[in-house]
């Protein structure tokens, strides 16, 4: 197997090769063994590890599409690899974002001196759909609201940029997990040789973080991991995580609240829960607070959270501080809270709310991606260079109509790896995705799930869209 | 333990247990196929329908006493006990149903379990009748019985022995002993119905209950109606007799404890030694023995029934007048 047709694009930062063609130190280990394989051999892997999930049932379920609810996330197994290094600088400015984060909601529930202080304006926050009034005054654990954050990061020739925050419900690091077992198991070897950095005690550590946000005095607490059922899209994570915490998983029918205690049914009786892991979205949390329709909640959650007597996480109201708007001011907020500047820098990017930033996107649509403010899994988005003119003049309409709605950025060279397509080695767009865990401390695990782009020049990676994934290695020093 | 798990793994337990029992019969009656006369063939087809409470979808059976008539029949027949979408306890639709029971329930069962299911739901689920009916669909039948022993295998080797376990074992023989019940009373009926009690039509009920030896050890006179019927009744060695079963599912139930109500825990418990006594007295023979048939089948539907209000679909009493309190520190 050799990578004479793997086509590199100077524009664009290959994971594995430098600009003069050779791999990049720390990826020398997987190009050799990668080299010295036959096609055959790296496609009876791919193979194995597509059938090993297969095997397994680690499906995704696809919105709205009646002949199959279950799918298999395609699997690369080329794994990505890092050096420590990187590794170390990336995590100090996750763990930097996320405290400002956590600082920021903790500020607009409670006093909002952020806005008080002009830093950001006060109708983007208290205008954005995902801002809840109900929660204002809450105490979160800790002043944790944001527990389980995953942030989504992609690098250029520039370095590494955060496209988006994932503070409500991030999903994928069941993914993450899965292929590692699968990818180490097909490249037994290389992994042992390459010193990969662990990743399996993740549900150690998240089950760590959770307890440590338990009401006060709960020192052993009753867990519970609350899904909205098998149809969620993401119903596999669920079950997997509640395995690997040793939580119960539970529906909102499931639940009820007495006395401010929330209560699950048990086949002893009802039996009281500290931590609720919940993986429903805020609408659909709590029909007496929130959405009066929802089914899948459980009336009072919120008052027994606010009362003290069970903790929600991720703590409802985080959806704020990801909104795409508010996305733009989170350097900002690092500034203003921790006094410092970004370690990891944002996507440039334009609110088309402001009369320049709108003429500028019009002006340049072929360009820009346009992102509709409230939507997510990249749907609502325009890919400028990838558009036809219709596709323009629609959402030149659109912005027009409600502005506020949609920021723009520019197209990124997001990097390319290596993938095996169709027996070749290609280069193909990815992403990355690590998790990073709030509790009495930040922790993160030296993993992350890699979202490749499997269509070729495709900068699309979302699952639910004919993204796939590859494992990503974290070499040790 | 959450009771909608318990409910699915208990419902798990009850359908592989239907997709076991309808793979055993099957795999008997597509054996007769090769050499049996048309009448013994539409007897098994009775039996199995009667058993299943179940009309063909075609129509009622009528015997025909053209061989190839009785072949072309047996496909659609067995098609439809086997991958017809909208029979409920169509074999695929057990394993379906069973194995989205456990993809519910997957934090609670072993991965060895999980993997082991699904990858038999897989094979099922492109099979068309056809694709077995021209090699050998007695070795499909079998090979589909044998998965699910796989499975059970897996399952006690795997799976701790808390009260996930118990549940799929009581859903498994509450659906053993109702199956069994019926399919005893179906036997009846069809050898009535066909009126010639032929020793064939009972040897092969004692060899889908794997109980010709124990009845040729047990038994030296001919094949007698009522001797087989009590073996598979009353025989507490034999393993798949109703006697057997029903002692196991005390036992299950036994095991898992108080549910939150200590009167509807009484009343079912009080039930599963209704049903022990049933299957404990001497076989009675006769109208009596299908008597005594009907009242087991009846007092397992009940059981399940107060398992059900006992365990998973409970009354809510407020925690300070039920047993919170006891899991709080």
């Amino acid at each position: 197997m050799n990578f004479d047709s793997y086509d590199l694009d100077p524009a664009v930062f290959d994971e594995m090769f430098g600009a003069d063609g050779t791999p990049h130190p720390h990826c020398r280990d997987l190009h050799d063994t990668l080299g010295s394989m036959s096609s055959a051999d790296l496609g009876a892997i791919g193979e194995w590890v597509t059938r090993s999930f297969t095997n397994e049932g680690i499906t995704f379920t696809v919105y709205g599409d009646d002949e199959e609810t279950e799918r298999i996330i395609p699997i690369d197994s080329v794994p990505r690899v890092m050096s420590a290094g990187e590794w170390a600088d990336l995590t100090a400015g996750l763990k930097q974002r996320l405290s400002a984060l956590n600082r920021f909601l903790e500020d607009i529930y409670g006093e909002a001196r952020i806005i008080a202080d002009g830093v950001i304006p006060a109708d983007m926050v208290r205008g954005c759909p995902q801002y809840r009034l109900e929660m204002r005054g809450f105490r979160a654990p800790h002043g944790v609201w944001v527990a389980v954050c995953g942030t989504d990061l992609v690098r250029t020739n520039n370095g590494f940029r955060v496209l988006e925050d994932n503070l409500r419900v991030p999903s994928g690091v069941s993914y993450m997990l899965a292929i590692r077992k699968a990818t180490k198991s097909a490249h037994r070897l290389l992994y042992r040789l390459s010193r990969v950095r662990d990743i399996e005690n993740y549900g150690l550590i998240l089950a760590r973080t959770l307890r440590e946000l338990a009401p006060e005095g709960r020192s052993d607490p009753t867990m519970a991991l609350l899904t909205p059922g098998i149809y969620n899209s993401a119903f596999y994570e669920h079950m997997f995580l509640a395995r690997q915490i040793g939580a119960d998983l539970v529906e909102g029918r499931d639940l009820l609240v007495e006395d401010g205690y929330v209560y699950m049914r048990t086949t002893s009786g009802l039996k009281r829960i500290d931590v609720i892991y919940r993986r429903v979205d805020d609408d659909f949390l709590d029909p007496l607070v929130f959405r009066p329709d929802s089914l899948l909640g459980v009336p009072g959650l919120l008052h027994a959270a606010r009362l003290g007597n069970v903790s929600v996480v991720n703590t409802p109201g985080t959806g704020v501080a990801d909104d795409k708007s508010v996305y733009a001011y989170v350097p900002d907020m690092i500034r203003y809270y921790l006094d410092t500047e970004p370690l990891i820098q944002n996507v440039e990017t334009y609110l088309c709310r402001r009369p320049d930033d709108l003429e500028y996107t019009l002006d340049n649509l072929e360009h820009l991606v346009v992102k509709r403010v409230g939507e997510s899994g990249g749907y609502g988005m325009l890919i400028g260079p990838h558009s036809t003119p219709e596709e323009r003049n629609e959402f030149a309409a659109l912005l027009r109509a409600d502005p506020a709605d949609y920021i723009s950025q520019p197209t990124l060279a997001l990097s390319r790896a290596p993938c095996l397509i169709e027996g070749r080695l290609e280069p193909r767009h990815v992403d990355l995705r690590p998790f990073i865990l709030t509790g009495a401390e930040t922790r993160i695990v030296p993993g992350a799930f890699c979202r490749i782009a499997l269509r070729r020049g495709s900068l699309v990676v979302n699952s639910s869209q004919g993204g796939g994934g590859k494992d990503f290695w974290v070499l040790d020093d | 333990m959450l009771s909608r798990s318990a409910a699915g793994l208990y419902w798990m337990g009850r359908y592989l247990e239907r997709a076991s029992h309808l793979s055993r019969l099957l795999r008997q009656q597509t054996e007769s196929l090769a050499d049996s006369p048309p009448r013994d063939i539409y007897f098994g087809w009775h039996r199995i329908y009667g058993a299943l409470d179940r009309e063909p979808l075609s129509g009622a059976l009528e015997l025909d006493s053209d061989d190839l008539f009785a072949l072309v029949d047996s496909f659609a027949l067995a098609d439809d006990l086997t991958f017809e979408p909208t029979n409920p306890d169509s074999i695929r639709s057990c394993f379906a149903q069973g194995r989205e029971n456990a993809r519910q329930m997957r934090h609670h069962i072993s991965a060895e379990m999980w993997t082991c299911l699904n990858q038999s739901h897989l094979r099922l689920q492109d099979m068309e009748m056809q694709d077995i009916w021209v090699r050998s669909p007695e070795n499909f039948y079998a090979e589909t019985a044998a998965e699910i022993d796989t499975f059970r295998g897996v399952t006690s080797s795997t799976l701790y022995r808390d009260d996930a376990w118990h549940f799929v074992q009581l859903g498994n023989y509450i659906e053993k002993v109702q199956l069994s019940a019926s399919l005893l009373m179906a036997q009846i009926a069809a050898v009535h119905l066909f009126e010639v009690p032929a020793d064939a039509y009972w040897t092969s009920l004692l060899r889908h209950y794997y109980a010709f030896e124990a009845y040729n050890r047990a038994s030296s006179a001919a094949i007698e109606s009522d001797r087989v019927l009590g073996l598979l009744v009353t025989n507490p060695q034999l393993p798949d007799s109703l006697s057997l079963s029903v002692s196991q599912l005390c036992n299950e139930l036994a095991a898992i404890g108080p549910g939150p109500d200590t009167e509807a825990t009484a009343r079912t418990r009080s039930q599963a030694e209704y049903l022990r006594q049933l299957v404990g007295i001497e076989w009675p023979g006769g109208a009596d023995g299908q008597a005594l048939l009907e009242r087991i089948d009846d007092g397992c539907r009940q059981l399940h029934h107060l398992v059900t209000k006992t365990y998973f679909d409970y009354p809510v009493l407020a925690p300070d007048h039920g047993r919170a309190d006891r899991h709080d520190q």
